[in-house]
């Protein structure tokens, strides 16, 4: 990845994160985006194919869909037809449950990526944070996109209580021909709640840093760019891409520099309705959000590695934007965090 | 690179301009590619309908760049499209 041509300034994202409903089957107790019922605005069907227009116009190449659970929306295969028709290939987070054989059927396409999750490795550990069958039904979708042979990884966020099934994880996904993926928790959406009683202590992210660089293999998109080790340097993002690869378009069609920050500070426009181009170039959110420096951190020894982790988690903590990630390598090292704070 | 030769993405690549050159996304990665190109290639010279000695030409006429230095940055920016199997070869005929 190329940071210099990334911080001229692309004329597009590369990567549209789109929530495409709020509406949820299950009730995980860290979801980023406070999941449940569908809320009034959410776009209609017509709508959701205006903004695959807009963003086709753009040659935005990817779509990472989440929500909310995006198969509860009764369109959501014809409308991931309908961006594979203009090429764009669609990244889909989904709890898994609702896949079954004719689900997985209509998703055997080469633009067709799934993230399934898991938060852990049997139903005993997985159920409580993400709801009970919820194991079972998962596994059941994953037999079902195996024996199509979809590109598909478990993907699990980074809690203290995944993380000493990490291995038995990526085990799982082994034996179903998936990928591993761990993303990171933050403390947007239910998230705010559980943050102080899920979030790992700084031993365990430590112990994950080391992990990670045991497992190459291991995908972690833009989550943990803060606690790589040199040796992981150039299997992913060494900065956060809000606003300059990606941003995030809610299940309103509100426009955000990224999934995590869905508040009224960060909303920099709406589709259908707005220019996108307008909103990517000239918003003054993203303008403000591109030239973000998180200054404590510029003499850190990791900042090149870094540039002071992600601003979500930042902002949340601190409750304003341009404060260091406080899960980096180099605090975990020297600053743990109170005992009371990860009981 | 042959000059009497056009060249198309490979199936799965997409690329688009934007200001340092082009921009082209690999989803058997995915994986992104910056090309440094400039103003040098439009993004539409990849659909296969222009000859690469034609785009050599159609630059000289509007830049007055000597024919042969831009031959010479086709080229080597062409064999690193091919090497890193963003694009094919496909002869006019």
């Amino acid at each position: 990845m190329s940071n210099r041509y990334v911080e001229m300034g692309l004329s597009a994202p590369v990567n549209l994160t789109w929530e495409v409903t709020y509406q949820c089957n299950l009730s995980c107790v860290h979801c980023l985006s406070d999941s449940g019922k569908k809320r009034p605005g959410e776009l209609s069907t017509s709508q959701c194919r205006e903004v695959i227009d807009v963003m086709s116009a753009n040659k935005v190449f990817q779509f990472s869909i989440g929500g909310g659970e995006p198969f509860v929306r009764p369109d959501f295969l014809d409308l991931m037809d309908y961006a594979h028709e203009k090429g764009i290939l669609t990244c889909i987070s989904t709890n898994g449950t609702l896949i079954d054989d004719e689900t997985a059927a209509r998703l055997d396409h080469k633009l067709v990526y799934i993230q399934v999750s898991l938060d852990g490795a049997t139903a005993e550990s997985n159920d409580p944070i993400r709801g009970h069958g919820s194991f079972r039904r998962v596994l059941h979708a994953l037999e079902c996109l195996k024996k199509r042979d979809i590109e598909v990884s478990i993907n699990t966020v980074l809690t203290r209580l995944s993380f000493p099934e990490l291995d038995r994880l990526a085990e799982l996904a082994v034996s179903f021909g998936a990928k591993f993926r761990v993303s990171r928790f933050r403390p947007s959406g239910r998230g705010k709640a559980s943050w102080s009683g899920l979030n790992v202590s700084g031993d365990q992210m430590l112990a994950f840093s080391d992990w990670l660089s045991a497992h190459r293999g291991v995908s972690t998109g833009d989550s943990f760019f803060s606690v790589s080790r040199e040796d992981r340097k150039g299997l992913g993002l060494n900065m956060c891409g809000a606003c300059k690869l990606t941003c995030c378009v809610s299940p309103l069609g509100h426009v955000y520099p990224c999934a995590f920050l869905q508040e009224p500070e960060f909303f920099a426009g709406k589709l259908p309705g707005q220019s996108f181009s307008a909103i990517w170039n000239d918003s003054p959110v993203f303008h403000s959000f591109r030239q973000l420096e998180i200054k404590s951190c510029e003499s850190c020894h990791r900042f090149d590695f870094c540039h002071g982790g992600c601003p979500a988690i930042g902002y949340h903590t601190q409750k304003k934007l341009g404060f260091p990630d406080p899960g980096c390598l180099a605090n975990c090292v020297s600053v743990k965090p109170p005992a009371a704070s990860v009981a | 690179m042959r000059l009497d030769a056009a060249y198309r993405l490979e199936d799965g690549v997409q690329v688009r301009r934007e200001n340092f050159g082009l921009l082209f996304y690999d989803y058997r990665g995915p994986r992104l590619y910056f090309l440094p190109s400039e103003n040098l290639i439009r993004d539409d010279f990849f659909q296969g309908r222009q000859v690469a000695g034609d785009l050599v030409e159609s630059f000289h006429v509007e830049n007055g760049l000597p024919r042969e230095t831009i031959r010479a940055r086709l080229s080597l920016i062409m064999e690193m499209l091919l090497s890193k199997g963003l694009v094919h070869e496909q002869p006019i005929c």
